[in-house]
Parts: C-alpha cells; sequence; structure tokens
C-alpha cells in the first residue's frame, strides 16, 4: 500500500488555481523530488498536505488513513512532518526547539530531551544545543528545521527547499543528509531548485506547472521530457 | 410610537458622536496599528478645554474648536512622536500595554489638577429644542450630529481624492508595500495619530453644550469606541458611522427598557459575540485583521 | 557546590519568612507581607497564560468569581470555605471555558480586549444582582472564629496562608514552564503555525493554561475574600488593583520567566502601598501617576522586565559560586 495517496486535490485562492486536480502515490521509503517553476503551487502542495491550508476538493490518505479535516497537528502526530521554506525557529535555544516536537511524542521532558539531542546529533548539531538560533548560519538554522521535523518522528517528511541559499560547500554537506534520512526509515517528499542536487537525491521526480502534476518519472526521465522542458523554458510551440 | 421614534432620534443623534470618536479609534489601528486604549482620555483632555475656555476666556463652546483642535491635533502628534514611536517594533500588548500607561496617566493627572467634580458649560442654547409634530430635538445634540455627519465626509473625501490621504489608505492595506513606494510611513503615522486625536477632541467638544466632564469620563467612552470599531469593522470608515448609530440607538432603547446598570453589560457582550462569531465585523473587510492577530 | 549553595540561600529565606509573624506584631507590616504574598500568587496565575503568549487585563473576573463563590456558599448556606473551594474552582472553570472561545479565535491585543470585556460583563451583572452580592454597597463575611470558617483573632496564620499560597502558585507555574505543556506554551507564542505543524495542538495547550491561570486565581480570590471581609464589586472586579496589577507586576518583573512574577510582585506590592498611603494621602490619584509612568518607561526601556537587568548579574554570581552553566 502507498504511503501517501493524493487523488485529485485541488485548491484555489479566489481566481487562482493554486494545485488543480493532483493524483499521485507515494511508496514508503522513496525518496521523491518535487520540482517546477516558482509559482507552480509546491508549497501550497506542502500546505495541503500539512494541513496549513484545507484542499477544496479530492483526498489525502496516509498509509490508508483520510487526512481530511485533520489540523496540523493532528496530521503530525499521524506522521507527516514538514520545514518550512523560511526557517521559523522558535524563541528558545536549539536544543529547546527540538524537544517541542520530541514533546508530543512523550510527556517526558528527560525523555524528550534524550530524543532531541540524538536527533541533533544525527544532524551535526550537538554542539551548538544550548545556543540561541538566531546566532547560526543559515545552513545550520535549516538543519534545526529538519531536525524538528525527525523529532515528530515522522513517516512522511516534506522537506522545502532545505538546500536553498546555502553555498555549494554548505550545499554537498546537507546533501547526504536526504539519504541517510531514508536510511532510518523515513520517506520523503522534497522540493528543490537546485537541479544537480534533485538530480543526486530523488529516485522519483514530480513535475508541476501552474497548479498541475504534468509529468512524473525519474530524473533522467522527467529532464528529457519535452514539457518539462517547455514548463521552465518556455513554449515553442502551444501544443503539448 | 411617538415615543419610540423619540428614543431611536436621540439615540441617532448620539450614535453621530460615538461614530466620530470610534472613527478617530479606528484611524489610528487601521494606520499606525496600536489599539489605543488611551482614547477616551483624548476625548475627556477635549471637554476639559472646552470647559476651561469658556471658564477663564469666557469662550463660546463652539468657538473653542478653533483652539482645542489643532491643540488636540498636535498634543496626539507629540503622543504618538515621543511615546508610541520609540515601542512601535514591540508587540501589539505591549504597544496597547503602553496606551494603558498613557490612559491611567491622564486620567490620574486630571484628578489631581481638576479634582474629580462634575464640570458642565451652561450656554444660552443648552436647553433649547426643537418641536417637530410631537416630537423634541435638542437643538444642541443636532449640532454635534450634523457636524459629526460633516466631519466624517470631510475625512472620507479626503482619503478618497488626496495625495495623503491615499496615502494613509495605502498604509492601512499594507505597511511594507507602502514603504517600498516611497511613503514616509512614520510621518503619516503622526498625521494619523494627530487626526485620531482630532476626531475625538472634536466629539468631546460637541457634547459639552448638554454634557459634563469629569476626570473617569474616559473609560466609557475607549469601550464604545473599541465596541463600535469592531462591530463596524477594522479599516471600514462607512462601517464605523453605521454601527456609531447602531450602538447610540441600543443604547437610548437599553437606556429606557433594561436596567441602566446593565446598560453597558449589552455592549460588552455585542463585543464578545462579534469577535467570536464575525471578527472581521459587520461591515469590515478584514483588512489589517491577519497582521494583528485576529484569525 | 551550586546545589548546595542554592538551598541554603533558599531554606534560609523560608525560615525568616516563617519567623516573620513572631517578629512583627504590627499589622501593617504583616498586612504588607499578607498582599504581596497574594500578589506573587496572583502574577504567577497570570503569568501561566502569558507562557503562551496570551496577555489578559481580565484576572479579575476569576479572582471575583473565587471570592464569591466562596464567601455567598458560607454567607448563605453556612459552607465551609474550605469545602467553598471545590465550588470557586468548578466555577472559574466554567468562566475560563467561557473565555476560551474568544481565545481560540483572538490573537495578541484582541484577546487582551476580549477578557477585559468578559470581567466587565461579569462586573456589571455582580452589581446589578442585589439580591445575591448587595450591589455595589457589598456583602460582609460574618466575623465567626474559627479554621473552619477562615476567620482568625490575629493576622499570622493568613500570613501562613498567603505564603503558602505564594509557594503553592510559584511551584505549579514552574511546574508548567518545564513541563510538556509549558514548552508547548512557548513555542505557540513564538510561532503558532510552526508549532501546529510540528505537532503541538494550539487550542488545546493555550485553554489548558486558561484553565489552570483561572482556577489558581479563583482559589486565591477566595482566600483573599476571607481575608478582607468585605466584598463588593468595585473592589473585586477593579481593573487596576486585579486586572493591571498582575500584569504590570510580570511585565516590570520579566513576563514569561518563573521568577520574573515573583520580583515584579515582591517589588510592586510594598511599592503600590506605599504610594497609596504616602502619596495617595497628599494628593489623590498621585500613585497611579507613579504607576502609569513605570508603566510606559518599562515597556520602552527594559520591555524584559527587572529579571532581564539581572541576568548578566546572575551569570557572574553563577560564575562567582562556581557554576559554568555545562551542566544543564
Amino acid at each position: 500500500m502507498a504511503l501517501l495517496t493524493v487523488k485529485n486535490l485541488t485548491k484555489k485562492f479566489g481566481g487562482l488555481v493554486a494545485v488543480h486536480d493532483m493524483t499521485f502515490d507515494i511508496e514508503p521509503g522513496e525518496i521523491v523530488g518535487l520540482i517546477g517553476p516558482n509559482g507552480a503551487g509546491k508549497t501550497t502542495l506542502f500546505n495541503l498536505i500539512s494541513g496549513i491550508v484545507h484542499a477544496d476538493q479530492g483526498s489525502l490518505m496516509l498509509a490508508g488513513k483520510s487526512l481530511i479535516g485533520m489540523r496540523p497537528c493532528h496530521r503530525s502526530r499521524a506522521g507527516i512532518g514538514r520545514t518550512f521554506q523560511v526557517v521559523r525557529p522558535f524563541d528558545m535555544n536549539v536544543l529547546e526547539n527540538v524537544m517541542v516536537p520530541a514533546l508530543t511524542r512523550t510527556r517526558d521532558t528527560s525523555k524528550a530531551r534524550k530524543a532531541a539531542m540524538e536527533v541533533l546529533e544525527m544532524m551535526g548539531l550537538a554542539e551548538f544545543a544550548t545556543r540561541s538560533p538566531g546566532n547560526l548560519t543559515l545552513a545550520q538554522r535549516k538543519r534545526i528545521e529538519v531536525a524538528r521535523a525527525l523529532a515528530t518522528q515522522p513517516k512522511l517528511l516534506l522537506l522545502d527547499e532545505v538546500l536553498a541559499g546555502l553555498n555549494p560547500t554548505e550545499v554537498a554537506e546537507n546533501l547526504p543528509l536526504i539519504r541517510q534520512l531514508r536510511d532510518t526509515g523515513v520517506t520523503i517528499l522534497f522540493i528543490e531548485h537546485l537541479m544537480d542536487a534533485m538530480m543526486a537525491v530523488a529516485e522519483r521526480v514530480l513535475v508541476m506547472d501552474q497548479g498541475a502534476l504534468i509529468c512524473c518519472g525519474t530524473p533522467r526521465e522527467v529532464t528529457s521530457d519535452e514539457c518539462v522542458i517547455k514548463a521552465y523554458l518556455g513554449e515553442e510551440d502551444p501544443q503539448c | 410610537m411617538d415615543f419610540y421614534i423619540q428614543v431611536l432620534i436621540s439615540g441617532l443623534l448620539l450614535g453621530g458622536i460615538y461614530a466620530l470618536i470610534s472613527i478617530g479609534l479606528n484611524l489610528i489601528f487601521g494606520v499606525v496599528r496600536i489599539l489605543n486604549f488611551a482614547h477616551g482620555e483624548l476625548v475627556m483632555l477635549a471637554m476639559y478645554g472646552t470647559f476651561w475656555l469658556y471658564k477663564l476666556y469666557d469662550l463660546d463652546p463652539y468657538l473653542s474648536l478653533v483652539v482645542v483642535l489643532p491643540a488636540m491635533f498636535l498634543f496626539g502628534v507629540v503622543l504618538q512622536r515621543f511615546i508610541l514611536q520609540p515601542v512601535l517594533t514591540t508587540s501589539g500588548v505591549m504597544k496597547m500595554f503602553t496606551t494603558v500607561g498613557i490612559s491611567i496617566l491622564m486620567q490620574n493627572l486630571a484628578l489631581i489638577l481638576w479634582k474629580g467634580d462634575f464640570r458642565a458649560v451652561q450656554t444660552f442654547y443648552s436647553m433649547s429644542t426643537i418641536k417637530f409634530s410631537g416630537l423634541i430635538i435638542s437643538i444642541p445634540r443636532l449640532v454635534a450630529f450634523g457636524a459629526a455627519l460633516l466631519s466624517i465626509i470631510l475625512l472620507y473625501l479626503f482619503l478618497k481624492y488626496t495625495y495623503v490621504g491615499k496615502a494613509l489608505r495605502a498604509i492601512v492595506e499594507d505597511h511594507a508595500t507602502a514603504r517600498l513606494m516611497g511613503i514616509t510611513v512614520e510621518r503619516h503615522y503622526l498625521l494619523a495619530f494627530g487626526l485620531g486625536a482630532l476626531f475625538s477632541a472634536l466629539g468631546g467638544t460637541l457634547m459639552m453644550p448638554f454634557s459634563s466632564v469629569y476626570p473617569t469620563i474616559g473609560g466609557p467612552f475607549t469601550a464604545l469606541a473599541f465596541v463600535i470599531v469592531v462591530l463596524g469593522g477594522l479599516g471600514s470608515m462607512g462601517g464605523t458611522f453605521l454601527a456609531g448609530l447602531f450602538i447610540g440607538v441600543i443604547e437610548a432603547f437599553a437606556g429606557t427598557f433594561v436596567s441602566p446598570g446593565l446598560k453597558e453589560a449589552i455592549y460588552f457582550v455585542i463585543f464578545l459575540l462579534v469577535l467570536m462569531v464575525r471578527p472581521q465585523g459587520l461591515f469590515g473587510m478584514g483588512r489589517g485583521t491577519e497582521e494583528i492577530g485576529l484569525k | 557546590m551550586k546545589k548546595y549553595t542554592l538551598w541554603i540561600a533558599g531554606g534560609l529565606g523560608a525560615l525568616l519568612l516563617l519567623l516573620v509573624p513572631l517578629y512583627f506584631k504590627s499589622t501593617f507590616v504583616l498586612h504588607i507581607y499578607t498582599l504581596t504574598f497574594f500578589y506573587i500568587g496572583l502574577t504567577a496565575a497570570w503569568n501561566i497564560m502569558a507562557y503562551g503568549g496570551n496577555l489578559s487585563l481580565g484576572h479579575a473576573s476569576f479572582f471575583a468569581i473565587g471570592a464569591y463563590v466562596g464567601a455567598l456558599l458560607y454567607v448563605k448556606l453556612g459552607i465551609s470555605p474550605w469545602i467553598g473551594l471545590t465550588g470557586a474552582v468548578a466555577a472559574s472553570f466554567v468562566g475560563g471555558m467561557i473565555l476560551s472561545m474568544p481565545l481560540i479565535r483572538l490573537r495578541g491585543p484582541f484577546f487582551t480586549l476580549a477578557t477585559i470585556a468578559f470581567t466587565e460583563v461579569l462586573r456589571l451583572i455582580a452589581i446589578d444582582w442585589r439580591d445575591l452580592t448587595h450591589g455595589s454597597a457589598g456583602l460582609n463575611i460574618p466575623f465567626d472564629l474559627g479554621w473552619l470558617n477562615l476567620t482568625f483573632k490575629s493576622g499570622a496564620p493568613f500570613y501562613y496562608i498567603a505564603l503558602a499560597l505564594a509557594v503553592g502558585s510559584v511551584w505549579l507555574s514552574r511546574w508548567v514552564r518545564y513541563s510538556a505543556l509549558g514548552y508547548h506554551l512557548r513555542a505557540a507564542a513564538s510561532d503558532d503555525q510552526a508549532a501546529e505543524a510540528l505537532g503541538v495542538d494550539f487550542n488545546l495547550v493555550q485553554i489548558t493554561a486558561l484553565l489552570i491561570s483561572a482556577t489558581l486565581t479563583a482559589v486565591l480570590g477566595l482566600f483573599y475574600a476571607f481575608y478582607s471581609y468585605v466584598l463588593e464589586p468595585a473592589t473585586l472586579f477593579s481593573f487596576e488593583l486585579f486586572s493591571l496589577q498582575p500584569a504590570l507586576n510580570a511585565i516590570i518583573g520579566g513576563m514569561g520567566t518563573v521568577w520574573g512574577p515573583v520580583i515584579g510582585a515582591v517589588f510592586m506590592t510594598p511599592l503600590g502601598e506605599f504610594l497609596r498611603f504616602y502619596l495617595g494621602t497628599i494628593q489623590q490619584g498621585l500613585n497611579y501617576v507613579v504607576y502609569g509612568i513605570i508603566l510606559i518607561m518599562t515597556v520602552r526601556f527594559f520591555p524584559g522586565g527587572i529579571l532581564s537587568l539581572l541576568t548578566p548579574l546572575g551569570v557572574r554570581f553563577k560564575r562567582w559560586i562556581g557554576d559554568t552553566g555545562d551542566n544543564q
């Protein structure tokens, strides 16, 4: 059974159709990339899956259970973790930031502290545990964002441009993390603009344009697909 | 039947003044994004200004507007520039707490300077009325209503057609974008606060011929203005006007038919219900509501 | 090393506080202490909501609910206030549930306005409901000595009761701060959307904090009613005394921290009483002028409160007692 089943998902903002009739599945253990030009509706899709905005139509299922009508906190507890494109650390130190989601899995603060420390160690942030996120670099703050999502013990992790804004060295450092995360048993759907990164990590790529899913396949298939090229480079021929 | 119409009319006349005072609050909120807790104290100060000009210089309340309005405009500008501007970057609640401080300060300074007595202005027209097919209408109240209506229309035209007015509306809509468009946002804050104070002052002075002033009179006005602004919708001038009339009528009927002690309770219940059921107000567009924390 | 130093200091402080009523026979001194303890409790209770970023200006409502329920059960039905406590808690719980409706819809200053409106409605009802509350004139608790009636010959028993309430409130507030609820409240205050996405049930944690804060305040209100003997709406529902004062104490001490409210209450209560007795008699209203100025200045110059000014000292103190801060 697919981990995430999305069927005919549609969301309109006034007259703008942000997500239009999307249907796809994600299998357990996959690393799926999501690409598309700016304004294609990628982040809206994440917001729909994580419950920050509610769908107008369509169905969403996690491991066979419908998510429609569930609030974000309940979806998180059901197993959907996400990061935000613009990092949003809480006004507390790094460890406490990660303890917040850990405390949704246990009420015991010492257990949560231990769990948070483990996540921080895995993310290479242990030495910054007592620092304020405001004093860290963007790359480190993006790692906090991922660490927080991981501390919810997600089945499906939605990563929204965790590599954007990082310099090449930092990208190279953060990239293996995605594979490493999957190896711990998490299924990953990630938005990324950096094509190299996408090609290196994704096993399957979904391409969105103007709210719709226009293509889906392996990275190699996708890059040679005409519709994708047109979506990015503009059309020569109106028929697609 | 005539009795009901009489109550209705006195309610509407009262509501006009309430609308005037509330529009000041709405303007300050819309532009500066501060919930001005000291709003009623601005009304109080203007009322005292009118009273002392009458008492000391024998100046007619309506003539005193020439002095009171510019003075209160300036007072508003000074409050904004020296007390509120420095705390603009703090959270909405902290800004409100600053205005709570201003309110306590003004109220108690008034108590110290002018004692707790009720002060009233006695003019030859204070008690004059016109009779119209069995209805009795107080002339100063009618004048107040007319002036309120006129000034609200003027404000509307100012916001709609002048360059500065458009800039103010742009700020109401989106601070950041207004700034990017080259509008000197801080300077317009001063203007908005000054105008807000001016409108409350106008309301206060217009009331002097038929009511008295005392140091704690501001509290009920602040409460009323909040109820009206929330009911009419944040950022909606027309909504504020209608809501003002509505609350005036409610007050007139409640004062006649319900226990007078519970009159105020009715506003607050309306206030809570509106906030819970339709936080964007009855006529509001919900503009800016996201920013100040209405969901 | 550090632990011992702090425990010994704390123990000595507690011992001194226990001895105060034996040494000071002046009722005025005891009154100031007792009142300070009440305000420590009240501010700590208020602060539990502030962890979640919700600043109430309506805690007088819960205080008065506790006071009235406890006192009316005693005066009208002869029920001991110790049993009446359950009634006070239940009534404030219901009140808290009502206030939680605006709480989950409104943010920031608008929620604060809703708390004021809520309190005003209750105050006006209390004034109007003369059969029950005797209106503005108020109600006296009959003087009938005994532990069960919470009526004492000297001020000492209430000193100890208030001290216990203060310690209990601070303990509860500290417990909340370092529990899962506390972390979730702080996260919700910081970024509600991100918190929700990480599994924090925003509505649930905010309502829980409101209910804890409301019921604790009502318990304090009940004991205060028996301490002051007189129940009048003008006092119990007073905006200045029980809605603004706890907020002011917390802001001045350091909002959202465990010890800030304590510092604020310890600083402000004696100051307030001093101002009221000395300035207030010279000139009515002068004490509130000082309050207004303190509030404006605090928000402007040290929004973190006294605690934020003390923190640098605290760091030096920790270094001095040999705590390097890495054993947390």
